[in-house]
């Protein structure tokens, strides 16, 4: 419970990619819905740097070097820092 | 399959570099082939070691992960488990991971060592590493996997011999995978953080700048109307210069033939039905087919391909189809058969099956010649302008209907059970890789004169016998044709055609085409008992002019303007190709599927004719 309770506040602290500003460099935090398994596979995972390059529909952002074009839905399960 | 010879397996995400590294190790020697019962695509070949050791060596499809749900995934993990049947469990794996994304890649690579089979990792695309200012310790991964790391360049042919020594015998142990699936992207993390540095600052690339003008919201459009238009134009512009030299090799062999045997039924279903079936009806279409897939592998290759499923997935998102399907549409322009295959790579199993349901109604290049036959009937004197913007509302005509359909029926087929959403990766742009793209192409024509050429050959011979046979004394060609069977069919058919303004040779003709499309312009010049020339593009002036003087018995014109209209409708609309039909059926896993939509597409077909033909009547 205390975890769980942990973890909220510190989403609430943060913003989802789909919120991020483009040209900046985020970290990623936390991944919260259900998309999170597929989002891993893809490379999203807790820590690693991510930079939003364009908005959208879809939108665009580099992560470990590699751009990906993903939905306004699977990113608002992205939660970032600014790094 | 594989004989005694050892099996090793390429596995890797999309866009590491596996490809290239199958033909670099292959060469020529691979063949293509199909999983029994399956979907997915296997490419296999051989090759030897440096120490003359042959083994066989298996290109699994890309995939981010073993244990995802859709084919391609589920086709590798069946194969590392040894669960494929027809396909033996490979004694060695090569996980091929690109240096420059070791965080995204390296997961597969912990999975596939999970399943206890030897591991080599190809570490590719290190110059791309080093580029972006990852420091990679080889020697520390190679520790961290407890396998071995050999790194490459593939495009270039680096490390190629390093990657053949590593598969050397004995083949390396089993690593031992001290960690659970739920530690797995820490491991990976944990490995990165030793082995592979990576430059915190981020700098923009060359791609990020072209991006940044290809994917503008307004700029990014004009590019890729401009693309699609120079795509488009090449092929009409420069695929005419090899028809022509195909039809002339036609009428050069069919002379030969002729010179060298005796007159009768022999030389008769040589010249008519094997030669101008192969020239006409087959390879008469190759040169726009080669040529589309030549530029769709250009842009593939390239990185473009990508962004321009980024770009229209807001518009097929309207028609409730994402950006994925943009690829199969396109493809669907030259030839449906590898437009429906390229379906593969959507996820939504219900969007895959939309996708293949619409793509034959794509104007593919079968339908051309029907296209070039009918519409300069419709209006005589025609500017080239006036002919361009009719081909244009035809290919449109076909397209949006395709799209409209496509939305309806991904309306009754509810969500999917998993919710799929767009997520595309869009590689750097990179020179085109002529290998590959010529390998692409060669494939393609080759899938397309062995599926597609087989039935119109055949077709055309079966034509040839029912316009021949039964035979009669009389010397009138028209009498030799209405008591052939062909003529017999003829009358058969009537009543079906006539409410679509059609008599019975026009709709025997119609029924030749729901084999292959391309042999109704024969049939029509057989039906109408039009004079055949040398010159193919007399026989075709020759056949419009005799259909422009055709009547009914009463006297009526019989190619009104509301009938060739109707009978263009009728083409843009019905699937008449078999060989889509088999790859619908093995594509959609069910002959009921390719069964409903042959059913659908041609009662649509003759519902838009008919209403077409009965309104269009009415005031012209």
């Amino acid at each position: 419970m205390a975890l769980a309770t942990a973890q909220d506040l510190e989403s609430d602290s943060l913003l989802s990619l789909s919120q991020a500003k483009v040209g900046c460099d985020f970290q990623i935090k936390l991944l919260k819905g259900p998309a999170c398994d597929q989002l891993r596979k893809l490379g999203f995972c807790e820590s690693l740097q991510v930079r939003k390059l364009a908005d959208g529909r879809n939108l665009i952002c580099s992560v470990c070097g590699t751009r990906l074009a993903l939905s306004r839905e699977l990113a608002s399960q992205v939660m970032v820092a600014v790094a | 399959m594989s004989g005694s010879l050892e099996t090793v397996a390429l596995a890797g995400n999309p866009n590491a570099g596996k490809t290239t590294i199958f033909n670099a190790l292959t060469g020529s020697n691979q063949q293509v082939g199909n999983y029994a019962g399956v979907t997915v695509e296997r490419k296999s070949g051989e090759f030897f070691t440096p120490h003359g050791k042959k083994l066989r060596l298996v290109d699994l499809p890309g995939c981010y992960s073993l244990d995802g749900g859709s084919p391609d995934q589920q086709i590798a993990r069946k194969v590392l488990l040894g669960e494929l049947e027809g396909e033996e469990r490979p004694d060695l794996v090569v996980s091929v991971v690109d240096g420059s994304a070791l965080e995204r890649h390296l997961q597969l690579t912990l999975e596939v060592i999970e399943t206890g089979l030897p591991v080599v990792v190809a570490l590719n695309m290190v110059d791309v590493a080093e580029s972006t200012g990852i420091r990679i310790d080889v020697q520390k991964l190679s520790e961290e996997l407890g396998v071995p790391v050999v790194p490459m360049q593939a495009n270039a042919g680096k490390g190629l011999l390093d990657l053949k020594q590593a598969m050397r015998h004995p083949f390396p142990v089993p690593a031992k995978a001290d960690w659970t699936p739920e530690e797995r992207q820490k491991r990976v993390l944990r490995i990165c953080e030793t082995a592979a540095r990576r430059r915190d600052s981020y700098s923009a690339t060359l791609t990020d700048r072209v991006d940044a003008v290809l994917l503008h919201p307004i700029f990014g459009w004009g590019f890729f109307l401009a693309i699609m238009f120079c795509l488009f134009w090449t092929i009409f512009a420069i695929a005419d210069i090899p028809i022509g030299w195909i039809e002339g090799g036609t009428e050069v062999v069919a002379e030969w033939v002729s010179a060298k045997m005796p007159e009768g039924d022999l030389r008769s279903l040589i010249v008519d039905g094997v030669v101008n079936g192969i020239g006409g009806g087959v390879l008469v279409f190759l040169p726009q087919i080669v040529m589309l897939f030549f530029l769709i592998g250009l842009l593939e290759s390239s990185g473009y391909m990508a962004r321009a499923a980024y770009l229209m997935d807001g518009i097929m998102a309207k028609f409730r189809l994402s950006g994925r399907s943009f690829l199969p549409v396109l493809s669907s322009f030259a030839c449906a058969i590898p437009g429906v295959m390229a379906t593969r790579t959507i996820d939504s199993p219900k969007e895959r099956l939309a996708t293949i349901f619409v793509a034959p109604w794509m104007s593919c290049s079968a339908r051309i010649p029907v296209y070039l036959t009918l519409v300069p009937l419709l209006f005589t004197d025609m500017t080239s302008v006036q002919k361009t913007l009719i081909f244009i509302g035809i290919y449109l005509t076909g397209l949006i209907t395709a799209l409209i359909v496509a939305r309806l029926l991904r309306g009754r087929m509810g969500e999917d059970k998993v919710p799929n959403h767009f997520l595309l990766e869009l590689p750097p742009y990179r020179a085109p890789q002529w290998g590959y793209i010529f390998r692409h192409v060669l494939g393609r024509a080759g899938a397309f004169l062995k599926n597609a050429g087989t039935i119109i050959l055949a077709i055309c011979i079966i034509l040839w016998a029912l316009s021949t046979y039964p035979k009669t004394d009389s010397e009138d060609p028209a009498e030799v044709l209405a008591h052939s069977a062909m003529g017999r069919i003829s009358h058969v058919v009537e009543p079906l055609v006539k409410p679509l303004g059609f008599d019975g040779r026009t709709g025997t003709a119609i029924l030749t085409s729901f084999a292959a499309r391309e042999v109704f312009v024969t049939s029509m010049t057989q039906l109408f008992h039009v004079e055949e020339s040398e010159d193919e593009d007399e026989t075709l002036t020759n056949l419009q002019n005799t259909l422009s003087a055709a009547t009914w018995p009463n006297g009526d014109k019989m190619f009104t303007l509301p009938a060739l209209l109707a009978l263009l409708v009728f083409y843009i609309y019905a699937l008449q190709c078999l060989p889509t039909s088999a790859v619908v059926a093995r594509e959609a896993g069910s002959w009921k599927w390719a069964a409903g939509q042959f059913l659908f597409m041609s009662g649509f077909a003759w519902v838009a004719a008919f209403i077409v033909f009965q309104v269009t009547k009415l005031f012209l």
